[in-house]
């Protein structure tokens, strides 16, 4: 089957957009900058092989040219051109497998390297950034993307050495020789060369833009089927998307098939002008005219018989590979955007913040530009108090406690931490000071004592251990087969809310002067919620706690308490003088208690039966 | 290579493929016995009168222009081909992965199943679309010239039949010592996928600990280890290349060496010799190229032999004669059921009055979500049975046994489309006043007002728009919308904010009310909704009864709870 060559249709160059080619191409060769030397030497070695391996071709016309000359037959003469041809294979195979061998270890090299620029990158690049992308994405990116790159640097340079540099030493030489015969033998490749504009006619370019777009639609509709087909299939409706699925599959099928239809004839027909039958009854053909007329000696014939297949080469090649080297092309581009993205500046002069007072000052934020979530907010938080935040959903809570340990930088006013700009603050600092337990707990395919320790690599086992139980997880790890040693994920795993806990432990062990808390996780199960009030118990004297609170016993025992609404801050107070105002907060207190009335009444054993439905 | 195809492609699709391959033979032998003809030719126009070559030409031109029109066909043949290939793939894929059961589709699957029906399928095809032609004709056409060698010249055709079981040996071995490596090295990328995905994931803390990729060497040995897996992998090619290069090239300069041989021994004419080595140097770079072809079929390959295991998957068996449920109340009798070796469920028997409600509480790992599918029969069970009414749900068709039941799960999948259109998925065929009904009770109104567009804002794809309660609203919408008798109820686990909390739970409320019910709960709330509970741990039914009396009775089920009011230190 030849779509090869409806690639190689698709993709000819007139087609490409020239600038983002290039523009992969400057970046690509920034990138390579330090491995020229080895690349060099990838190409050089190539194209010695490549020559190399023209000689025993030579050989066998040079044996031609002795056997067919007329007199005595030199012997030593055949045996040496036997001996200079089998040389010559023994250099090309020594060469282009240096070429190959050192091409593959240099592509491991720069693999290894680019996965380290790009986790260096990623790693330095504001924690906003990520809420904005896809992990798969970005994981697709270090891993498969730059796996893309491979026949760039290990195949490309042979190829089209053996694809271009070949043809042409052949068609020098083949032109000393006879340059009658050497263009007929260049009428094959001729004919295939005029058949391409058919291939570029109008509505062979839209049909062929119709199936590129027919085969994101299908990637897309697969992938939803997929995902989506469980519930789908709960409800009754797997019928339906299944159907739909088919539809697609259909379109995209039939687009191929249109986009096949105007293309395979002619397809077809370059692949038999650029056959080596056909280049052969070519040559034999203009040969045999020119030898029968007397123009040309019968030993000149073979030259054109052994080198005149690899004049097409070149075109042939064009297909080939072309598919990798546009998914390369690609996704280079994708590593280049990465690597583009600009770090979270770092101060040049850091400056140490006095003591652990937090201040906003007219912050405003806004993920968008003409969207702000943050509108004006003006905020102190003591050392030594606790400051609730309460608020409803959307009313930009999450993001105003991300704006402490910097996941962001507010678009307007600022956030000081004794006093300096978190901007003014080495991020080493920053992270020393704040720590953060938020609803997404990642924990490492580490120990669960490393977990702990995360943020204190040099902490013992007593203060981990000390850390484990005031979050209410150690005798849950003692549980794990290997305790402390267990390494999460590979030999066990923890339920949502004992990894809260151990993030909590986390949080605890740091010890940070600043602590950013989202109640929120604390809902997952009795034992995490427990956690997390010892938590704060135990954390209050001199430090600074920030919490998205829930429940209205952190509520009722913050030292201030923030209402939040569209951005703005509506309330704040102590919680006893604003449930004496009457206004949000004593609202929103209210609807609060009914809904947790349940528990209070299974908390004093009050049993009621006559509950109301 | 082709027989997984065949298969994976199944009878039906097959034909015409194996027609394509057939035809592509046919013209790869046609193409080496044409240059048969080159001997005569050459033997005319080396002679003593050139223009003898003239009928023989015409011969040849005569077996190109049949190769001409054989190539010609089976190139249109090969595109028919890819067409049917793409077809009869995905028709054979979607069918399948629309008659697995639902328990088949755990996240991990849906994953792995995903890339593999988006790009692996895409790929595979793609390679095999490719290489087809390229590899017959590679290992076809050397096959007719050695015939044809020996036909001219037994002792350079011997020779040349000498190498190509040197040559099909070298390409086994080098395949399957590729494998080992392709398997270590594919298990290395896998596992520096994991670390990278922790790395992001993990940005934050990471950073908390100033664990930069310099110092989080967990990362850094993961991608160091990818690289020597990867460069072994490469070591271990080489000879297998090298070998095929090296025995290639070792023929060809037999042949030239038993041809210069020959020749100065007056044993052959001149003509026939420069003819074989002609033909010689002809079959060489095709030879080579097998190497090359050899590694990117081997990719393919291991993307058929996926969807090939996929489409081996057996679906649940369908009952032969399926019986009607005329009641709503549930069975489970010793039921016991097994996930790999490990048992989920382990002898559990339970009873579910029509209109009762059940609340299932337990530890994490307990079993409990897996008692839920068991019931919607998303697998089937090991030993014992469940009943609907009386009925085992294998005596009932899959469809009919998913009309009783409405499903609310933890992770609620939305399609991209408005709220409304993913509510009515709950019941495909309501009237406009039905779905506004659900959407109203549900409360997803309120979050309707909130959106742009409000009724047309698309909720994007896996319902990006939406937070976690608002999702949830929209699965109990659905839910309220399909009107089934049975509720099956996984109570999600994470924190809700006030409004959600109580917007949820009054859409819960509304859901079972005169409904049966089996709820995973973990609300006081909600479980205090229940006529009776279980208590499942390791699972095994370890407590059963009213909130009340298991709260009296003071075992697990009171531990549970009392954990969490327990006050905290300083309270």
């Amino acid at each position: 089957m030849t779509t090869a060559d409806l690639a190689e249709a698709r993709e000819a160059p007139p087609q490409r957009p020239a600038d983002g080619d290039s523009a992969a191409g400057q970046s690509l060769s920034r990138l390579l900058r330090p491995y020229l030397g080895r690349f060099a030497a990838v190409v050089i070695l190539q194209i010695i092989g490549a020559v190399a391996g023209l000689a025993p071709l030579l050989a066998v016309v040079e044996l031609g040219r002795t056997l067919l000359s007329p007199g005595p037959i030199d012997h030593d003469h055949v045996w040496l051109v036997v001996g200079a041809g089998a040389a010559g294979l023994f250099a090309q195979l020594l060469f282009t497998g240096a070429s190959s061998g050192v091409g593959h270890l240099l592509d491991d090299q720069v693999q290894l390297s680019f996965r380290r620029q790009l986790a260096a990158r990623l790693g330095r690049v504001p924690i906003g950034w990520f809420s904005r992308r896809q992990t798969g994405e970005l994981a697709k990116v270090v891993g498969e993307d730059v796996s893309a790159v491979h026949p760039f640097i290990a195949h490309t340079p042979g190829e089209l050495i053996s694809a271009f540099v070949v043809p042409l030493v052949s068609l020098i030489y083949l032109f000393t020789i006879d340059w009658r015969l050497t263009l007929i033998t260049l009428i094959p490749v001729a004919l295939a060369v005029a058949l391409v504009p058919l291939m570029m006619t109008p509505t062979r370019l839209r049909e062929q833009k119709e199936f590129d777009a027919a085969m994101g639609r299908i990637a897309s509709s697969v992938v939803e089927f997929v995902q989506g087909i469980a519930v789908v299939k709960a409800f009754g409706g797997g019928e339906r998307a299944h159907r739909r699925f088919l539809t697609a599959v259909d379109d995209f099928v039939g687009s191929f098939y249109q986009m096949v239809r105007g293309l395979a004839g002619i397809a077809a027909g370059m692949q038999v002008a650029l056959s080596p039958p056909f280049v052969l009854l070519a040559v034999l053909i203009g040969g045999t005219t020119l030898i029968t007329s007397g123009g040309m000696a019968p030993a000149d014939l073979l030259p054109f018989l052994v080198l005149g297949l690899a004049l097409t080469a070149p075109v042939a090649a064009l297909g080939h590979g072309f598919d990798d080297m546009q998914a390369a092309r690609r996704a280079v581009g994708r590593i280049r955007d990465v690597l583009e993205v600009p770090s979270l500046p770092e101060p040049a002069h850091p400056v140490a913040p006095q003591g652990h007072r937090v201040e906003l000052r007219e912050v405003r934020f806004g993920y968008e530009d003409d969207h702000e979530v943050l509108r004006g907010i003006d905020l102190v938080l003591e050392p030594g108090t606790v400051t609730a935040i309460v608020g409803p959903s959307g009313s930009g809570k999450s993001t105003l406690v991300q704006l402490l340990p910097r996941f962001f930088d507010p678009t307007h006013g600022s956030v000081l931490l004794g006093g300096v700009d978190l901007r003014e603050l080495g991020s080493r600092e920053l992270y020393r000071r704040v720590s953060f337990v938020f609803q997404d707990v990642r924990l490492l395919r580490a120990s669960v004592a490393d977990n702990i320790a995360l943020a204190v690599p040099h902490a013992d086992l007593d203060e981990v251990v000390r850390a484990a139980r005031l979050a209410n997880v150690h005798d849950r790890i003692l549980e794990l087969p290997d305790g402390y040693d267990t390494v999460l994920g590979e030999d066990v795993g923890l339920s949502g809310g004992e990894a809260q806990r151990i993030s909590i432990a986390r949080a605890l062990l740091a010890g940070a002067p600043v602590l950013v808390l989202d109640e929120a996780t604390a809902f997952a199960d009795p034992q995490t919620e427990q956690a997390v009030r010892r938590a704060l118990a135990t954390l209050e004297g001199d430090r600074t706690i920030l919490v998205i609170a829930h429940r209205l016993e952190t509520i009722a025992d913050a030292d201030t308490v923030v209402v939040l609404e569209n951005g703005s801050i509506v309330e704040r107070g102590r919680p006893a003088e604003l449930l004496a105002q009457d206004g949000r907060f004593a609202a929103f207190w209210r609807s609060q208690r009914t809904a947790i009335a349940d528990e209070i009444e299974a908390h004093g054993g009050v049993l009621q039966g006559d509950e109301p439905q | 290579m082709i027989r997984v195809l065949l298969r994976v492609l199944g009878h039906e699709y097959a034909q015409p493929v194996r027609r394509t391959v057939a035809l592509m033979t046919i013209t790869a032998v046609v193409e080496g016995l044409s240059y048969a003809l080159l001997v005569p030719v050459l033997r005319a126009l080396f002679g003593n009168d050139p223009g003898d070559a003239r009928p023989w030409l015409i011969a040849f031109g005569a077996a190109v222009a049949v190769y001409a029109v054989l190539r010609y066909v089976s190139d249109l043949s090969g595109f028919r081909s890819a067409s049917t290939l793409l077809h009869g793939t995905y028709h054979r894929m979607g069918e399948h992965l629309a008659r697995l059961p639902i328990g088949w589709y755990s996240e991990a699957r849906v994953g792995q199943v995903s890339v593999l029906a988006s790009r692996g399928v895409l790929q595979a095809l793609g390679v095999i679309a490719h290489l087809l032609a390229p590899l017959i004709s590679a290992a076809v056409t050397p096959l007719t010239v050695v015939v044809v060698m020996l036909a001219f010249s037994w002792q350079m055709g011997l020779a040349a039949l000498i190498g190509v079981p040197v040559v099909a040996a070298i390409q086994v071995w080098t395949g399957r010592a590729m494998a080992a490596a392709d398997a270590e090295r594919a298990e290395r990328d896998h596992e520096a996928t994991g670390r990278v995905i922790e790395y992001l994931q993990a940005q934050p803390v990471l950073r908390a600990g100033g664990r930069t990729i310099e110092r989080f060497g967990l990362l850094d040995d993961s991608l160091r280890g990818l690289q020597r897996a990867s460069r072994r992998s490469t070591l271990s090619a080489l000879p297998g290349v090298l070998g095929l290069t090296l025995t290639v090239q070792a023929m060809f300069t037999v042949l030239l060496v038993l041809g210069a041989h020959l020749a100065l021994g007056g044993n052959i004419g001149a003509a026939e010799i420069l003819a074989i080595l002609v033909l010689a140097a002809r079959c060489a770079d095709p030879l080579l190229s097998l190497a090359d072809m050899g590694g990117q079929l081997r990719g393919a390959r291991s993307e058929l032999t996926r969807l090939d295991a996929l489409l081996r998957t057996q679906p649940l068996p369908e009952p032969g004669d399926p019986v009607q449920p005329r009641h709503h109340d549930l069975e489970l009798e010793s039921v016991t059921f097994r996930h790999g070796d490990r048992t989920v469920i382990d002898n559990v028997s339970l009873s579910v009055p029509e209109g009762q409600r059940l609340a299932v509480v337990g530890p994490s790992g307990a079993g409990k979500s897996t008692l839920l599918q068991l019931l919607a029969r998303f697998y089937d069970v090991d030993a014992g049975a469940v009943r609907i009414g009386g009925v085992d749900v294998r005596a009932i068709n899959t469809s009919e046994l998913l009309a009783q039941f409405a499903i609310v799960f933890q992770d609620v999948y939305l399609f991209d489309g408005t709220i409304e259109e993913n509510v009515r998925l709950g019941r495909p065929d309501a009237d406009q006043a039905e779905v506004r009904a659900a959407v109203t009770a549900a409360r997803l109104d309120e979050v309707i007002e909130r959106l742009p567009g409000g009724w047309e804002t698309n909720v994007g794809e896996g319902g990006a728009l939406l937070s976690g309660g608002e999702r949830q609203r929209v699965s109990i919408a659905r839910a309220l919308l399909k009107n089934a008798p049975i509720v099956l109820l996984d109570e999600v686990t994470s924190a809700l904010d006030p409004v959600n909390e109580a917007a949820v739970h009054e859409g819960i409320e509304r859901l079972m009310a005169g409904r049966t019910v089996v709820m995973v709960a973990h609300r006081m709330r909600t479980i205090r909704r229940a006529d009776r509970i279980v208590f499942l741990d390791g699972g095994r039914v370890v407590e059963e009864g009213s909130h009340d009396e298991l709260l009296h009775r003071g075992g697990r089920y009171a531990d549970f709870w009392d954990v969490s009011l327990t006050p905290a230190g300083s309270e």
